[in-house]
């Protein structure tokens, strides 16, 4: 008996993990973030480059580079323009920004760009902070990931800070031992309370990878 | 030794489960997801090679299709859930197990296939259509069979436990026997039984345990094959808008066949947790009547599991 309860503990404790999907679209994410000329953040330029299989995935949907040299003409790069920028509402668009406790709003998208190298499909976009940050005493952090995890984002360059000597963005990996032991106190929590209504846990943001952007003190 | 052996199979199931619970898995998470993505890559690769009709591109896709099938099966998925629990609970021999997960890898490529040959080529919907209604349709039925599979396992153990209840006061032996009767799984192995007919220790193992027969077998496949991976999707409409369309249909299958590699390792893990686990019961001489007891509360157990996950899984899609 002790083991068969071990063992449904063990069953309902991995529930989230077994439940997850596995991730069949993959993104190398840049971020940049944006000061304005009083040093506040006021947007996120995001770069997403697409991995081969979803690059060739998305030109085959439309029927573009049938010669397949890995160059599009013309019309078809005006024609791709734009082609992951149809969000539905209330998509987050896989980013978030938290400064402390507080996640900070984003606007949708703008000012987007679509360019095809090697092969891969890479696109650009601006997300404009609902209200300009002051990045103080708690880092701005920028995190992308997909709830779903359809898409696995990896930030795959340097955060670049734009118009703030003062700042600086570091990349930083999750603890993954961490947001795991999250994971099961969430699932567990759940397990005490009546069945699996309410939400599943949003346990996302702990297996994202994020961006720490910190501001030195200013005189 | 076999006694010994056994439970070293409850030991290394147990053993990967507390890996998988305390988070050391994670490292091996992060290792399959570095996998995926490198394949992923491959796959693109592999599929320009063959629409440019470089030599040997066919054997090359269908080796980048089998290790897709394989790195993506590494990963959390139904597939292991179905046969994993209900290897644990069933008390099935691994050949049918390992073939049914064999055949359910196999069906769920020719469900990708039919999807897309169906949708794409018949109908003309687009990817995201496609997907929608892989998700939103084909997914939730998968998912419902298998809450189905759990819930049945949970009614089985339920029964067997009420049976052995009956058997112990005495009633029911003849229908306890009848049904062994029943059983073509163990028609030669009834005949043992057979001599301890009318002794007063209740229903035999096997009575109990109520062994698969061929309606579980196709409710495991269909869970499996009603929930088509995704990238056999990206497979096949690639293949059939570059005009490589039956290399597409191979690599769909050669991934099947890698997903099954996967399967068929958990389905003999089970096997042998769970006849670890039952070798384990203390008792030389009481160990049939330990296992009459053990063998549903298992099933019900295991059965309960599965179908938690299932329904969360639903709840989820809601």
């Amino acid at each position: 008996m002790v083991r068969c309860s071990m063992m449904a503990a063990a069953v309902w404790a991995g529930l989230g993990t077994v439940a997850a999907a596995h991730p069949h679209v993959f993104v190398d994410t840049g971020i940049e973030v944006i000061f304005d000329d009083q040093g506040r953040a006021e947007a996120l330029r995001m770069t997403w480059t697409y991995d081969d299989l979803f690059s060739l995935l998305i030109l085959e949907d439309r029927s573009m580079d049938p010669d397949f040299d890995g160059v599009l003409t013309a019309e078809e790069t005006a024609a791709i323009q734009g082609f992951d920028m149809a969000w539905d509402a209330g998509y987050p668009g896989d980013t978030y920004a938290v400064l402390g406790d507080a996640a900070l709003g984003l606007s949708g998208p703008s000012d987007w760009t679509t360019t095809y190298v090697d092969g891969r499909l890479t696109s650009t976009h601006l997300r404009r902070f609902a209200d300009p940050v002051t990045v103080a005493d708690q880092p701005l952090l920028v995190q992308v990931y997909d709830p779903s995890f359809y898409t696995a984002y990896t930030i795959a360059s340097d955060t670049v800070v734009t118009g703030d000597p003062d700042c600086k963005a570091q990349n930083f990996e999750p603890d993954r031992a961490a947001a795991d032991a999250q994971l099961q106190a969430s699932m567990a929590e759940m397990a005490g309370s009546a069945g699996l209504e309410g939400d599943f846990p949003a346990i996302g943001a702990a297996y994202a990878e994020e961006a720490r952007i910190t501001c030195a003190a200013r005189s | 030794m076999r006694r010994t052996f056994l439970i070293l199979g409850l030991v290394v199931a147990l053993a990967l489960a507390v890996l998988w619970v305390t988070g050391a898995g994670a490292v091996v998470q992060h290792w399959v997801l570095d996998q995926q993505r490198a394949v992923q890559t491959q796959l693109a690769g592999a599929v320009r090679a063959l629409r440019a009709g470089h030599p040997g591109a066919l054997a090359g896709l269908l080796t980048v299709c089998f290790g897709y099938g394989v790195a993506h099966a590494a990963g959390p998925g139904h597939g292991k859930l179905v046969i994993g629990g209900y290897g644990v609970a069933q008390r099935i021999a691994l050949l049918p197990l390992a073939g049914i997960a064999l055949v359910a890898s196999l069906a769920q490529a020719a469900v990708a296939v039919g999807l897309v040959g169906t949708g794409v080529l018949l109908l003309g919907w687009s990817r995201d259509r496609l997907e929608g209604v892989n998700e939103q349709i084909m997914a939730p039925l998968g998912t419902a069979a298998i809450a189905g599979v759990g819930l049945w396992l949970m009614l089985r153990g339920w029964r067997a436990m009420a049976r052995a209840g009956g058997g112990n006061r005495g009633h029911g032996a003849d229908g306890q026997m009848h049904q062994g009767h029943l059983d073509r799984a163990h028609g030669s192995a009834g005949h043992v039984h057979n001599a301890h007919c009318g002794h007063a220790h209740g229903p035999t193992l096997d009575q109990v345990t109520g062994m698969a027969n061929w309606r579980d077998a196709v409710v495991l496949i269909g869970g499996i094959a009603l929930r088509p991976c995704t990238g056999a999707l990206f497979l096949l409409i690639l293949g059939f808008a570059m005009g490589i369309g039956a290399a597409g249909v191979a690599g769909a299958f050669a991934m099947g066949l890698g997903t099954a590699c996967v399967t068929i390792a958990v389905a003999a893990l089970a096997v042998w947790a769970r006849e670890g686990m039952f070798a384990s019961l203390p008792g030389a001489h009481g160990a049939a009547a330990r296992l009459a007891v053990a063998v549903p509360v298992v099933q019900i157990v295991a059965g309960a599991g599965v179908a938690a996950v299932a329904l969360s899984l639903l709840w989820q899609g809601l």
